[in-house]
């Protein structure tokens, strides 16, 4: 027997574990080195990954706007006309559930590391997150010719839109979360998933503006977190009213839902290598 | 000798059927809270492992050895932190880094250049050690023009040696390597023995997998002999290699009575299998590379099959088929009356590469159009280079990119 310590003591765990952060800290490099592939395998065809990031929100614009604004006459909010209420929207909207998605399927999708290599779990779904990040900066680009087009003028507050994505972000992953570890436990999740999203995306006023919804369903809306999320980034960019109550519930959810995904997560992470 | 690693008592058991049947999906867990199921009486626990102790040394190298599913892959993936212990523990007084595959993590569509970074931090390295490594890597992998090349053109041959590059240029404490010296050319195999002699030399601990007996013996002063998740030998490498090689095995017949996933409309069943010296004197453990073995079936007749021809083949672990014989080739075919008895096969030279296989094994009374009974997937068994035959060629020889077999050949120049 050595007289030292061990450097480290392999035993069996169970039940709810400690997050770990110093261990996450350690691993900040593989996490930005994650991200960094994911962005440069992105956006090796610089052009056909722009044209992507763009084209697709900038396509759902035009459908949403054909449908919903000149056949159903929905219309913006405030002074903001419907493309760019619409636009923002879908753009923040493809932001939180694409995070969703690839979160949720982030250990399938890395079976092969996870097989083979020891990190903390968690540097996978949260280095993913990097990627939507930069297709939501970069097709935010296209908000700036249709503001030039219909004369909004952002207002200051528009240096505070990055702290609404990173509410956003922290909701995404933590359904992200809660969904990984649930994949792994009970194998039709990931079928369910894309569903669900997609009536999500109906829940929150993303193609319509809460205004249209008769007053008493409103507070079934407000209490989905992402109406918050979504108002406080159009407020941010248009300058339109901020609901300051549903942005603190979406706040609050966020790191509930972060926090507790997060632990869930490590949790089931030590069944992560058998059952995959 | 100051312990690196110390394993007490380390056991793992794989629930078979428990998660698959149980509550395989959230659908039957949502239907299944109305009303309380019995549960599933089929839940089969396996140990992979059953209390593993042992220690080793500090600057040691230690050879696994064992057939496939001993339980050699598995203790390696406790000790890399892959997956947990079901009972135990290791105490590891070191930093681990451990190798169970070259190029875990490699992306195609990155160059040679971001791989080594990639891979790099992903078994561990920082990138401060990957800089200042980074001209050796290359040098060690002789890729310098085709740095920014994506892996994707690579060779394969170049893809293993920057792999191997990367992971041989780790400065852990502990490191754990499952096999993968079993790729490249010749030449290259033989730097990565040399670069792992190396490692193991500076006093760093080596834990080392192999089914290439040479390359344990080259490398590890100990080997640990797995059988069935037990230690089944423990001592100086050549003492346990040569009765690995000569050992025989206390119950030498695989069981296939109870086995249920066959085929074939069951007038017979083959109810075992057993793997033995050409003579018939012994069972093997193992199958050297090149060497002459018999395998015997038993076999169960219940009702009468005339011209009943016996068959079988080898398949790889992910269940390619190598070859397949039958014994109405030789023109050998029995008329099976009800009881039980045994057929022999000698094969007089495998010259399959060595790795870890598995056998399918069938009766047939009209060959090849339907089987009395058949049975697959099973008798895992090892093709092992012992250290004295080993000449030259065959040190470096393992199934992989070798493909699966090896064969005598004659060269000349013709012109």
């Amino acid at each position: 027997m050595s007289a030292t310590a061990p450097l480290f003591v392999i035993q069996p765990t169970s039940g709810w574990r400690a997050l770990d952060l110093r261990e996450l800290w350690a691993y900040r490099e593989l996490l930005l080195i994650f991200a960094w592939r994911d962005l440069k395998v992105r956006y090796r065809q610089t052009l056909l990954g722009a044209v992507w990031v763009m084209g697709q929100p900038l396509v759902t614009m035009l459908i949403f706007t054909l449908v919903f604004n000149r056949v159903a006459k929905f219309g913006g909010s405030e002074h903001v006309p419907y493309p760019l209420f619409v636009l923002s929207g879908v753009l923040l909207w493809n932001f939180v559930s694409g995070a969703i998605f690839q979160a949720g399927n982030s250990l399938i999708g890395s079976s092969y590391l996870i097989s083979k290599v020891y990190f903390p779990r968690l540097v996978v779904p949260l280095s993913n997150i990097f990627v939507f990040v930069v297709d939501l900066a970069v097709a935010a680009l296209l908000l700036v010719p249709l503001m030039i087009r219909y004369r909004v003028t952002p207002p200051l507050a528009i240096l505070l839109a990055p702290l609404v994505v990173v509410v956003a972000a922290l909701f995404a992953l933590g359904i992200g979360l809660w969904i990984a570890a649930l994949n792994v436990e009970y194998r039709d999740v990931r079928v369910v998933v894309p569903f669900i999203l997609q009536l999500a995306m109906f829940a929150t006023p993303i193609v319509y503006p809460l205004s249209r919804l008769p007053e008493r369903y409103h507070f079934l809306i407000l209490a989905n977190p992402m109406t918050g999320i979504v108002e406080a980034f159009r407020a941010t960019l248009f300058g339109t009213s901020l609901p300051v109550g549903a942005l603190l519930w979406s706040i609050a959810a966020s790191i509930l839902v972060f926090v507790g995904g997060a632990f869930y997560f490590r949790r089931m992470e030590r069944l992560f290598a058998d059952v995959l | 000798m100051t312990a690196s690693v110390a394993i007490e008592g380390l056991s793992k058991r794989f629930r078979i059927g428990a998660m698959r049947e149980d509550y395989a999906t959230l659908r039957d867990r949502i239907s299944g809270m109305f009303r309380r199921r019995p549960k599933s009486p089929e839940t089969r626990e396996i140990w992979a492992l059953r209390d593993i102790n042992f220690e080793i040394g500090h600057g040691e190298a230690l050879g696994l050895i064992g057939h496939n599913g001993a339980g050699k892959s598995t203790l390696l993936k406790i000790l890399s932190r892959i997956t947990e212990p079901t009972e135990g523990r290791a105490l590891l007084y070191g930093r681990v880094a451990s190798l169970l595959e070259v190029g875990t993590g490699f992306h195609p569509e990155l160059t040679g250049r971001e791989n080594i970074y990639l891979n790099g931090a992903i078994l561990g390295m920082t990138r401060a050690e990957i800089r200042h490594n980074f001209d050796a890597i290359v040098a060690f992998a002789e890729v310098e023009k085709f740095l920014d090349t994506p892996v994707k053109r690579y060779s394969s041959g170049m893809f293993v040696r920057l792999a191997f590059a990367v992971a041989a240029h780790l400065t852990p404490e502990i490191l754990l390597v499952d096999e993968v010296l079993a790729v490249g050319d010749i030449e290259f195999q033989r730097r990565c023995l040399g670069r792992m002699n190396e490692v193991a030399r500076s006093g760093r601990t080596v834990v080392f997998v192999s089914h290439n007996l040479a390359s344990i013996e080259t490398l590890c002063q100990r080997v640990v002999l797995l059988s069935r998740g037990k230690i089944e030998q423990i001592g100086p490498t050549r003492e346990v290699l040569i009765s690995y090689l000569s050992r025989r095995g206390r119950d030498a017949v695989v069981d296939l009575s109870a086995f249920s996933e066959r085929e074939g409309e069951g007038r017979a069943r083959i109810t075992g299998l057993e793997i033995l010296t050409a003579d018939g004197s012994g069972p093997l453990d193992a199958i050297e590379f090149r060497s002459s073995f018999r395998v015997r079936l038993h076999y169960r007749v219940h009702e009468r099959v005339a011209g009943a021809s016996f068959g079988f083949g080898l398949l790889t672990t992910n269940g390619e088929r190598i070859f397949i014989t039958e014994s109405f080739e030789s023109g050998r075919t029995f008329d099976l009356e009800p009881g039980e008895g045994t057929v022999d096969c000698v094969i007089d030279t495998i010259n399959v590469l060595p790795g870890g296989y598995r056998f399918e094994i069938w009766i047939s009374d009209i060959p090849g159009v339907q089987a009395t009974d058949y049975l697959s997937n099973i008798g895992e068994i090892e093709i092992v280079v012992s250290a004295e035959a080993a000449d030259h060629s065959v040190t470096t020889l393992t199934s992989g990119l070798r493909g699966v077999v090896h064969l005598q050949t004659t060269w000349s120049r013709s012109r």
